[in-house]
């Protein structure tokens, strides 16, 4: 078993994708993780998806991922968020049972043809001169590959904080792995701090429910994958709040957080942060909401989604029980905070691969990241990536116009940030294009090319994609006149038609229903199409004037990104350049133009005096 | 492009002319101009900011007797050393003074280079950089000023107060997509159409005075138009004071146009004689036919209407109020032409605003003069800190575009995603005046306006 063509280092969401990315690929792969029965943990919160990441999980699954697949498998209750406002903002978001996510994981992992998984932990990463060579165990064996994907996550050097005590371990339980950190430091790799909260676990029978509103499911649900025929509803939420009574009892613990006293050095989170820092940054705000999740249908455990903590325990307890249903609650599992090392992403290209070491990629958590969805992105990325360079094929990456996936990497590889990096929807300037629903318009083509997707899978998306154009075709050209038209449309409260008028013109007003219209003029019949279908259609038709104008945006971007920067430009002789922008852009070295304007540090100015140079 | 090279020019316009001034600019331009300057220093050796005498070789040919101006970087206008030399005027001595640099290591400095270097080492930003081609072109005394302001950041101010206002606009809309899971309204849409509507009107007034600023940058434009022999071009040469139209007494003698400018009060006017128009062929279609006629009423900021009186006060009336339909935007006033050689009084017509002239006796000129400045000058008070060129109304009216579809799809009830896409556009559109955006396209539009020496 000594020689792969790819290891992936790590069991967690990224390494899941880029193992078996990388296997289906036709690559000899090996999955090493430091125990097998915690492949796919969901580490944190019991669901998949949310605002935007909904949008991460739909495009990895559009480029043949997995995640989907699994989330499809192990969900309790699938909703759509976000609903009010428009399709671009939809975002699809799972609960998941907590104990199946892994075992599904751990069953796909271990049926996929070229890989195997592999307990034991990597001592070190071996490189000669600036390509990798393999790895070798903590056996000490040595274990050949011509690539190697780091994915792992918060192990490397974590510290677990529940009050002031600090012990060594990547998450509760677990080991930490402090060796690939120093093996890479002494590659010149640098590394940063951050640190990241979970809230406690309780325990569901000593919850009083009856104080509590519920939180169900769609009444349709929908698969994550396109793989997935259905899915079902079997599990429902809680919803609480904090009082000010709870804040009172928290803020006795305040001088004791880790996190908040700047015990941990690393940067926290800004758009998940502990309940502490909640407390203290709102404090005009006397109550904050509080999910509770149930983490499985065959456990008691219940998931304080909103109460992140590392506060000692004495106080968690406490202020738990100041929280309306919570009064008697049983603490399973303590919150805890976790401080951990992370590789500055701007030692990577686009591809994921580092710049110093040939065939050595990092993905998820190490770079900086927090989140399933985004690391399993990156993962998928870094894997088929990995596969490419052994098939000696170009990289393949993902542009901001393009993907949320692109968006993600990019603004990881150019900017710099200080804190977790999570992905939203204002981090997309084309978002009207980067929708759920045109994922597979958007990607499916390239998972199909890496034969991530099979011929018949890629017929049923291409197929949808069909019957979607002939639905818009079908509207522009079928008619509705007043007569037939207007008493549903005084019903839904739109303005009436004075002449008959093309379905399509109908359906771009903001009430109107594309499914509706064909019921009406009976031309549903004529057209079997399904919800999913219609709805595809309906925003098409619907936004297509601010379609067409973020389109004309993207053609702006390409202009730019096309402008190629030699490789080999000598920035240092660049005297009008800004000292920072001159040690960025070496550091970076950007691909085009286009890159090189979103490097923080670098100003239009700068910007105009490598234009006027490289013409 | 590299800024390492040591460039120089003529700054001064080429020409016959008293003095001019070459300008070196660049790391060398010290030791490149002491192999070609002879005086009691070496101006390597010389302070900044100091002045010296000495004589220009060619060799051993004596050039030029010249004054040489020592600016050391980064205290000079492009931010580099440079050398300004001062000498005599003419084709003859520049070219051979240039060409001796050149010979001695400068390279000759490519249209607007100088101020493009200013640019690059960080000395104007761009709008101080266009505001520089605007001085260059300026034709008043006042639009200089206007122009000097923008060079001292006031439009850019006035830009950024806007892009500032839309960012926090925007940075709300984005806060509740964000959190839009948890379904909290952070901004009231009413209060947001306000703010949008407002920012529009800022652009607008913006916008309106690029007439002004027009006026300033091409003079404020007078077209004079009447039927034959009505005596415009004895006026246009009252008004100029000088004798330039050719003056006869033969209807149609002015073929296409004349024009000359003044200056009154600072304020630069150009001034239009035009064809007559045949009072057989009294037909508007027949003025539009006459394209130079056309084309110079469209642009006129005023026009002045010429009619005879000795024929009658009411001669050009329906001229008048045909003329004033199809250029709204104009002034027009009325001139009772040859009132000298008539006895009675004056009849006022009402709705228009008529002056009593003779041009041949000179009686009425004055008055017409400070007529003409009085409604110069009303233009050109709308003017504050803000002198646009076209680029920049262009970019103008495109922001004011997509801030109109923002509000268009806050009315329809359209998602933050929406109305965020064009609030982002206006954002980027106002970078790209205030150079917080670059691409290669405002780079060229911009030092494309420049000539060599700028």
């Amino acid at each position: 078993m000594n020689t792969f063509d790819v290891i992936v280092i790590g069991g967690g969401h990224a390494g899941i994708e880029a193992s078996v990315a990388s296997a289906k690929m036709g690559c000899k792969t090996a999955l090493f993780s430091m125990n097998i029965h915690t492949i796919g943990r969901l580490s944190c919160n019991p669901s998949i998806g949310g605002s935007a990441k909904g949008h991460l999980a739909k495009e990895i699954d559009a480029l043949g991922g997995v995640m989907g697949i699994l989330a499809d498998k192990s969900g309790l209750q699938f909703k759509t968020l976000n609903t009010s406002k428009g399709p671009a903002i939809w975002s699809s978001r799972s609960q998941n049972d907590k104990d199946l996510y892994p075992l599904f994981a751990q069953e796909l992992l271990l049926s996929t043809k070229n890989l195997s998984v592999v307990n034991s932990n990597i001592r070190e990463i071996l490189i000669d001169k600036d390509s990798i060579k393999g790895v070798i165990t903590e056996n000490g064996e040595t274990v050949f590959s011509k690539c190697v994907v780091l994915c792992s996550g918060t192990f490397l050097n974590g510290v677990l904080y529940t009050g002031m005590n600090g012990i060594a371990g990547g998450r509760i339980d677990e080991q930490s792995s402090t060796s690939i950190s120093r093996n890479l430091l002494s590659y010149g790799f640098k590394t940063g701090r951050l640190k990241t909260g979970t809230p406690p676990r309780i325990d569901r029978n000593s919850i009083n429910f009856s104080m509590l509103s519920e939180v169900g499911g769609d009444v349709v649900p929908k698969p994550f994958s396109f793989r997935t025929s259905t899915v079902r509803n079997t599990l429902t939420c809680h919803q609480t709040t904090t009082t000010e009574k709870t804040h009172n009892i928290l803020r006795k613990g305040f001088s004791e957080s880790p996190m908040f006293s700047g015990l941990i050095a690393g940067k926290g989170p800004r758009y998940c942060p502990s309940i502490e820092d909640k407390i203290e940054r709102f404090s005009d705000k006397n109550s904050h909401q509080i999910l509770l999740e149930r983490e499985g249908l065959t456990t008691d455990s219940v998931y304080v989604n909103g109460f992140s903590t590392s506060l000692p325990r004495a106080i968690q307890e406490e202020g738990l029980h100041s929280i309306v249903g919570l009064e008697k609650c049983e603490i399973l599992k303590y919150g805890y905070a976790v401080e951990y090392d992370y590789f500055f992403p701007n030692q990577l290209k686009s591809s994921l691969e580092t710049k110093a070491i040939q065939g050595l990629f990092f993905a998820g958590q190490i770079n900086g990241t927090s989140g399933y969805e985004e690391a399993a992105s990156q993962g998928l990325i870094a894997g088929i990536n990995a596969a490419l360079t052994v098939k000696d094929m170009p990289a393949f990456t993902l542009s901001r116009a393009e993907a949320y996936i692109g968006v993600m990497i990019d603004d990881l590889i150019n900017k710099e940030s200080e804190e977790p990096y999570r992905i939203f929807t204002s981090l997309a300037e084309y978002r009207l294009l980067l929708r759920q629903d045109n994922a597979y318009k958007r990607l499916s083509k390239y998972g199909f090319n890496f034969g991530l997707i099979d011929n018949n899978q890629y017929e049923v998306l291409q197929h949808k994609e069909n019957l979607t154009g002939q639905l818009i075709s079908f509207a522009q050209e079928s008619k509705a006149s007043p007569a037939t038209i207007n008493e549903y449309l005084t019903d839904i409260g739109e303005s009436k038609l004075a002449e008959t008028t093309s379905l399509s013109i109908i359906a771009k007003r903001q009430k109107v229903s594309l499914k509706e219209l064909f019921s009406i003029v009976n031309t549903h019949d004529s057209f079997p199409a399904t919800n999913e279908l219609f709805e595809k259609a309906e925003i098409e038709i619907k936004y297509e004037g601010y379609i067409k104008r973020q389109l004309e945006e993207v053609e702006m971007f390409q202009q730019t990104e096309s402008k190629l920067i030699p490789k080999n430009l000598d920035y240092s002789s660049i005297k009008s350049l800004s000292a920072e922008a001159r040690e960025k852009l070496i550091k970076i070295s950007p691909v085009s133009l286009g890159q090189a304007s979103r490097i923080a540090g670098v100003s239009s100015t700068d910007l105009a005096v490598l234009m006027l140079y490289i013409r | 492009m590299s800024s390492s090279n040591t460039v120089c020019a003529l700054a001064t316009p080429p020409g016959i002319s008293g003095l001019a001034v070459i300008r070196l600019s660049g790391e060398e331009s010290f030791s490149i101009a002491d192999k070609c300057f002879r005086g009691k220093v070496l101006l390597s050796e010389a302070p900044s900011h100091t002045i010296h005498y000495g004589k220009i070789y060619d060799g051993d040919v004596l050039l030029d007797t010249v004054t040489a101006s020592i600016f050391r970087a980064p205290h000079s206008y492009t931010g580099e050393n440079i050398v300004e030399i001062g000498c005599h005027g003419g084709l003859y001595t520049t070219s051979n003074i240039i060409s001796t640099l050149l010979n001695n290591g400068a390279q000759i400095a490519k249209p607007g280079e100088f101020t493009q270097r200013a640019f690059l080492n960080g000395k104007l930003d761009l709008t101080q950089v266009e505001a520089v081609a605007d001085i260059i072109h300026a034709s008043s005394v006042q639009g200089s000023h206007v122009a000097a302001r923008q060079l001292l950041g006031g439009f850019k101010n006035k830009v950024d107060s806007i892009r500032k206002e839309l960012l926090s606009i925007c940075a709300l809309l984005e806060l509740e997509l964000d959190f839009s899971h948890e379904d909290i309204e952070f901004v009231d849409k009413n209060h947001l159409t306000t703010l949008i509507g407002n920012s529009i009107n800022t652009c607008k007034n913006i916008l309106d005075s690029y007439t002004s600023s027009s006026i300033l940058r091409d003079g404020y434009r007078v077209g004079l138009v009447g039927y034959p022999n009505a005596g415009k071009s004895t006026l246009f040469n009252a008004l100029l004071d000088k004798k330039r139209s050719i003056v006869s007494p033969i209807a149609g003698t002015t073929r296409d146009y004349i024009e000359d400018s003044l200056s009154l009060n600072g304020i630069w006017i150009q001034i239009y004689d035009t064809a007559g128009i045949r009072q057989d062929s009294m037909d508007i279609i027949e003025i539009e036919g006459i394209e130079f006629t056309r084309q110079l009423l469209e642009t006129s900021n005023l026009i002045l209407i010429v009619n005879d009186i000795s024929i009658s006060p009411l001669h050009s009336v329906s001229l008048y109020k045909q003329l004033s339909l199809l250029y709204p935007e104009a002034a027009f006033c009325y001139i009772q032409n040859k009132i000298d050689s008539v006895s009675q009084s004056l009849v006022s017509i009402s709705d228009i605003d008529s002056l009593p002239v003779s041009s041949l006796q000179s009686i009425g000129i004055k008055e017409l003069k400070i007529f003409i400045e009085k409604l110069a000058s009303a233009n050109v008070d709308r003017i504050s800190d803000v002198l646009l060129n076209t680029r920049h109304t262009a970019i103008l009216s495109e922001i004011i575009k997509s801030l109109e579809n923002a509000n268009c799809s806050l009315n329809i009830h359209f998602s933050n995603e929406y109305v965020s896409l064009d609030v982002r556009k206006a954002i980027y559109l106002l970078g790209e005046i205030t150079g917080e955006v670059m691409n290669e396209e405002i780079l060229n539009t911009i030092f494309s306006q420049f000539c060599i020496g700028k």
